[in-house]
C-alpha cells in the first residue's frame, strides 16, 4: 500500500516536473508571412542515420536531414519536377555533353564565407574523389557520369560529362551534390575525407548530435530565403514503429515516420493527430526469375502475365496496406518523368489465370517464394497474401521464405542467372531521383547480376534498345515517348508480378500544419509551423 | 588474493583470444556483403566495388584477420564501416547509457527484489508470499518487448507523466526503461532471496539467536540474510552482465542510444569492427563481474579465502 502511495507520488512529481519544463511543440506567434512562429519541432524517425556527409547519402530519411542544412543546385518540388534552387539555370550544350549553372548571387555559407562557383567545384569534385569515405556518385561518377567541373566565373559553374546522360539534371537533385563550405571540411571534427557536421547554404544549422539518439538544428537566421518558422528542430531517433506511435499519440513528439501500418485506420479517427499517406517513387513487386532454370515454366510471357492476374493487388492495397498505396497501371510511379500509363491492366481475374497456366502447360507448377521482413512496409504480409492468391489458382507454392534484409541482399543482387536461388522474390524499387532512367536499370539486360541489380534478368533487345535511346537522348518529348513504347513492352512481357506504388505514411500532430511529402519518399518538415 | 586476481587476469587474456577469434569467424560466415549494404539499393558497381576497397574488404581474410588481431594488442579496435568513426569512440558515446541503465535497474531489482524475497520468506505460505511470488513469476515471464509498450501506453500516452522514448530528458526518460528492464531480474532476485532465506532460516543458528533474545530485525538480516547471501551475490552478478548486454529490446522499445542498439544496428549493416568491438567489450565485463563477484564472496562469507 505504501509503496503504491510512494509511487503515486513521484508520478505526480515528474507530471509536475514535465509540465513545468514543457514538451515541446510550440505556441506559435504569427509571423510577417503568415505562418505562425514556433520553438521547437520534434520528428521521431526509424533510423540512426549512418552519416551526416552529403557525399555519402542512400537513404531518404538521412539525406532530408542533411537537405535542411546543405542544398543543390536544383530541387524536385511536390509533383516531382525539377526546379532552381542555388541555381537559377541550366542550360545543356547542344551536344549534351556539358552543362552550364547560373548560381545565385549574394548567398553566404553558415559559416560566412560565400557561395560561388569555386565552392560547387569543390563539392563536385568532392563526390568524385575516391579518397571522400563511402562516396556515392552513382550515376554521376564511374565510366558515364562527371568528367570535370570548370569555373567559368563566380556564378557560372560548366560540368562536362563523359557521355551523353539524359536525365543529369534530375540526379543532380540528390542530396549526394549539395554543395558544402570548402572552408569547412578543414574545421573539426569534419576532414575532408568525412564530413561530420555540415555547413552548407540551407534554412537549418547543425547544432548537435547525439549518436543513436537525436540530431539537434537550428534555424539559419542569415537564410537567403523564407526563414524557417520553428526556431530548433530535433530529429530522435526511435527505432520501433509502435513506440513512434507512443511518441506522438502522447504528444513527446510533433511528426513521426512510418507508424506501425495497422494502426493507420485508428490513427486517422484520433483528433489529436494527422496522417499524411505522401507519396514515394517505390514500387513493390514480385520479381520473376525470366531466365529460371529450376522452374523454365516462368520463362514464358504467358505464365507470368497468368501470376499478374492471379493476384488481387486492390484487396492487398485495402486488407494488408490499409490504403497505403497505389495500384501500379505501369512499371513505374507516376511521379517519374516518362511515366505513361500502358493502356492495359492485369485486374484480378483468377479464372483468366488458370486459363492461361492451363494453356501453357503450368497448371499445378511448382515455384519458391521469398521476401525481406522488416524492409518496406508489410513486405512478409504482403508476401504471404500473394502466396495465398497463387495458391486459389493452383499453383504450389514454396514459401514465403524469409530473412532479414542483409542476408536477403544476395539472394538476388549479386547471384548471375545460373546461380538463381528463387523463382519469385518481393522487391522494393525506389530511383534514386524521379527519371524512368532509374526504374528501367531494373529491365535493362545490361544490368543483370554481377553487372546491375536487374534481379528479373529480363532480356529484351527492343526494350534494351529503346531504354538505351532514352537514356541518351536529348529531346525531352521524345525521350517521353521512348519510356512509354519501352513500358508498354515490359508490362507485357510481365518480368514482374506488378503490385502497387507505396505510399509514404507519415503521423503529424494536429498542432503542426505544413509538411509535405515529395515523390522521393522524403517528408519535408523545413516549413513546418504551429497550426 | 592479489596473486589470485593476477591470476584470474591472466587467463582471462587466451580468454578473449578465443572470443575475437570466433566473433571474427561468425561475422564472416554471416550472409550479406557490408558494401553492398552500405552503398543502398541503387548503387552502381562501381561504387560497391569502390567502397568494398574503401573498407579493406577485398585483402585475403587471413590478412583481414592479422590485421583486427595487430590493431587490438594495440588498443585499437579499428573504424566502423556504417559511420567512419573510430570503433572505440563508438563504444565510448553509448556506453555510458548503458551503464546508467543497468545499474538503475539494478539498483531497484536488488531494493525490491532481496526485500520481497526476505517478506515472502518469512510470511511463508501467506497471501504476502503468494502475491510475491506470483509478482516475481510475472517479472521473469513478462516478455520486456511487450511489457515496456504495456507501460508506455499507460504512462505515456494516457497517464501522460513521463516520455514515451529517448534519452533526453535527462532522470524522467530512465524511470520507464530502467523499471522494465529491472522486472526480469527483480523477480529473479526475490525467487533466489526467498529459497535461500528458507533454508537458513530453519538452521540451528537462527534458532539460537532468537533464543538468546535478538530482535527480529537483527535475526532476520544480521544473522539469517547475510547467511543467505552467497547464492544471492551469485544471481546479481549474473544479472549485472545481463543487464549490459542485454538491455537490447529494451533499449530499442525505447530508443535508449545505448551498446545494445549500437550492436542490434551494427549487425544489420553488416558492420565488422563494431560488432567485433563490443562483444570483445562485454566479453570483458563478464570477465570483470564474474571476478569482481568470486571476490565478493570472500567479502561476505569470511571462511573463502583466495589465494
Amino acid at each position: 500500500m505504501w509503496v503504491a502511495r510512494g509511487r503515486s507520488a513521484v508520478l505526480l512529481m515528474l507530471a509536475g516536473l514535465l509540465v513545468a519544463c514543457g514538451t515541446g511543440g510550440g505556441g506559435g506567434q504569427q509571423t510577417s508571412g503568415g505562418t505562425k512562429h514556433g520553438d521547437t519541432l520534434r520528428v521521431a524517425i526509424g533510423i540512426d542515420p549512418d552519416t551526416l556527409d552529403p557525399a555519402a547519402q542512400t537513404t531518404t530519411t538521412s539525406a532530408q536531414i542533411v537537405d535542411m542544412m546543405a542544398e543543390t543546385l536544383v530541387r524536385v518540388d511536390e509533383k516531382g519536377v525539377v526546379q532552381p534552387l542555388l541555381a537559377t539555370k541550366w542550360d545543356p550544350a547542344p551536344d549534351g555533353l556539358s552543362y552550364t549553372f547560373t548560381l545565385r548571387q549574394g548567398i553566404k555559407f553558415q559559416d560566412g564565407t560565400p557561395f560561388n562557383a569555386q565552392a560547387v567545384k569543390f563539392s563536385l569534385d568532392r563526390i568524385l574523389d575516391p579518397k571522400t569515405f563511402k562516396a556515392q556518385p552513382g550515376i554521376l561518377g564511374g565510366k558515364t557520369g562527371i568528367d570535370h567541373v570548370d569555373v567559368v566565373d563566380d556564378s557560372h559553374v560548366k560540368i562536362t560529362l563523359k557521355s551523353r546522360l539524359a536525365p543529369f539534371v534530375a540526379a543532380m537533385t540528390q542530396t549526394v551534390t549539395a554543395i558544402l563550405s570548402p572552408a569547412s571540411v578543414n574545421v573539426a571534427p569534419n576532414k575532408p575525407e568525412q564530413v561530420t557536421q555540415p555547413v552548407g547554404t540551407g534554412p537549418y544549422k547543425f547544432q548537435e548530435r547525439v549518436a543513436g539518439d537525436h540530431i539537434t538544428m537550428t534555424a539559419n537566421k542569415d537564410y537567403w530565403g523564407t526563414r524557417a518558422n520553428y526556431d530548433t528542430q530535433v530529429y530522435k531517433v526511435v527505432p520501433e514503429a509502435a513506440s513512434r506511435e507512443a511518441q506522438v499519440t502522447s504528444g513527446g513528439v510533433d511528426v513521426i515516420n512510418l507508424p506501425p501500418a495497422n494502426d493507420i485506420p485508428a490513427l486517422q479517427a484520433n483528433s489529436a493527430v494527422k496522417v499524411i499517406l505522401g507519396p514515394s517513387d517505390r514500387t513493390i513487386q514480385i520479381v520473376i526469375n525470366t531466365q529460371d532454370q529450376t522452374q523454365p515454366l516462368l520463362q514464358k510471357p504467358e505464365v507470368r502475365q497468368a501470376l499478374n492476374y492471379a493476384v488481387d493487388k486492390d484487396a492487398i492495397i485495402k486488407k494488408v496496406l490499409f490504403g497505403a498505396a497505389n495500384p501500379l497501371d505501369a512499371p513505374m510511379a507516376k511521379t517519374l518523368f516518362g511515366y505513361c500509363s500502358v493502356g492495359s491492366s492485369y485486374a484480378y481475374d483468377p479464372a483468366k489465370a488458370r486459363s492461361l497456366l492451363q494453356s501453357a502447360g503450368a497448371s499445378g507448377m511448382s515455384v519458391k517464394l521469398v521476401s525481406p521482413t522488416g524492409r518496406y512496409v508489410q513486405d512478409i504480409q504482403v508476401a504471404n497474401a500473394v502466396a495465398g492468391y497463387l495458391r486459389d489458382v493452383g499453383l504450389k507454392v514454396d514459401g514465403p521464405g524469409t530473412t532479414d534484409w542483409p542476408t536477403y541482399v544476395p539472394t538476388y543482387t549479386l547471384a548471375p542467372p545460373s546461380q538463381a536461388k528463387t523463382d519469385l522474390h518481393l522487391l522494393g524499387w525506389a530511383p534514386a531521383y524521379l527519371d524512368a532512367q532509374q526504374q528501367f536499370e531494373q529491365f535493362y539486360s545490361v544490368r543483370t547480376p554481377p553487372a546491375g541489380q536487374e534481379s528479373s534478368y529480363y532480356k529484351n533487345p527492343q526494350v534494351d534498345a529503346l531504354i538505351e535511346q532514352g537514356n541518351t537522348g536529348t529531346d525531352q518529348a521524345q525521350r517521353q515517348k521512348t519510356y512509354c513504347d519501352a513500358a508498354k513492352m515490359v508490362w507485357k512481357d510481365a518480368p514482374w508480378i506488378f503490385l502497387y506504388n507505396q505510399r509514404y505514411p507519415l503521423v503529424t500532430s494536429s498542432k503542426v500544419t505544413g509538411i509535405a511529402g515529395l515523390p522521393n519518399e522524403k517528408f519535408v518538415t523545413t516549413w513546418a509551423s504551429p497550426a | 588474493m592479489l596473486t589470485y586476481v593476477v591470476r584470474r587476469l591472466l587467463v582471462a587474456v587466451p580468454t578473449l583470444l578465443g572470443v575475437a577469434t570466433i566473433v571474427f569467424s561468425l561475422l564472416r560466415l554471416l550472409p550479406g556483403d557490408p558494401a553492398v549494404i552500405i552503398a543502398g539499393p541503387t548503387a552502381t558497381p562501381e561504387t560497391i566495388e569502390h567502397i568494398r576497397e574503401q573498407l579493406g574488404l577485398k585483402l585475403p581474410l587471413w590478412q583481414q584477420y592479422a590485421g583486427f588481431l595487430g590493431r587490438l594488442v594495440r588498443g585499437d579496435l579499428g573504424i566502423s564501416t556504417r559511420t567512419g568513426s573510430p570503433v572505440i569512440q563508438e563504444i565510448a558515446t553509448r556506453a555510458p547509457f548503458t551503464v546508467e541503465l543497468a545499474i538503475t535497474s539494478l539498483v531497484i531489482a536488488i531494493a525490491i527484489g532481496v526485500t520481497a524475497g526476505v517478506i515472502a520468506a518469512t510470511r511463508r505460505n501467506t497471501g504476502s508470499d503468494l502475491g510475491i511470488s506470483g509478482g516475481a513469476v510475472f517479472g521473469v515471464s513478462m516478455p520486456t518487448y511487450w511489457l515496456g509498450l504495456m507501460l508506455v501506453i499507460v504512462f505515456a500516452v494516457h497517464l501522460r507523466v513521463l516520455p514515451a522514448a529517448g534519452a533526453d530528458q535527462g532522470v524522467v526518460s530512465l524511470v520507464l526503461p530502467a523499471v522494465t528492464l529491472a522486472l526480469f531480474s527483480m523477480g529473479l532476485v526475490a525467487r533466489q532471496t526467498r529459497s535461500a532465506m528458507l533454508e537458513v532460516l530453519g538452521q540451528d543458528f537462527v534458532r539460537t539467536a532468537r533464543a538468546k533474545g535478538a530482535s527480529r530485525s537483527v535475526v532476520l538480516i544480521r544473522h539469517a540474510l547475510r547467511n543467505a547471501l552467497l547464492p544471492i551475490v551469485t544471481t546479481i552478478g549474473l544479472q549485472f552482465g545481463t543487464l549490459l548486454g542485454g538491455a537490447v529490446l529494451t533499449e530499442s522499445v525505447f530508443a535508449w542510444p545505448g551498446v545494445g542498439r549500437l550492436l542490434v544496428d551494427s549487425i544489420g549493416s553488416r558492420d565488422y569492427p563494431v560488432v567485433q568491438g563490443v562483444v570483445l567489450l562485454l566479453s570483458v565485463v563478464f570477465i570483470v563481474i564474474n571476478l569482481v563477484t568470486d571476490l565478493v564472496y570472500a567479502c561476505v562469507d569470511p571462511r573463502i579465502r583466495y589465494s
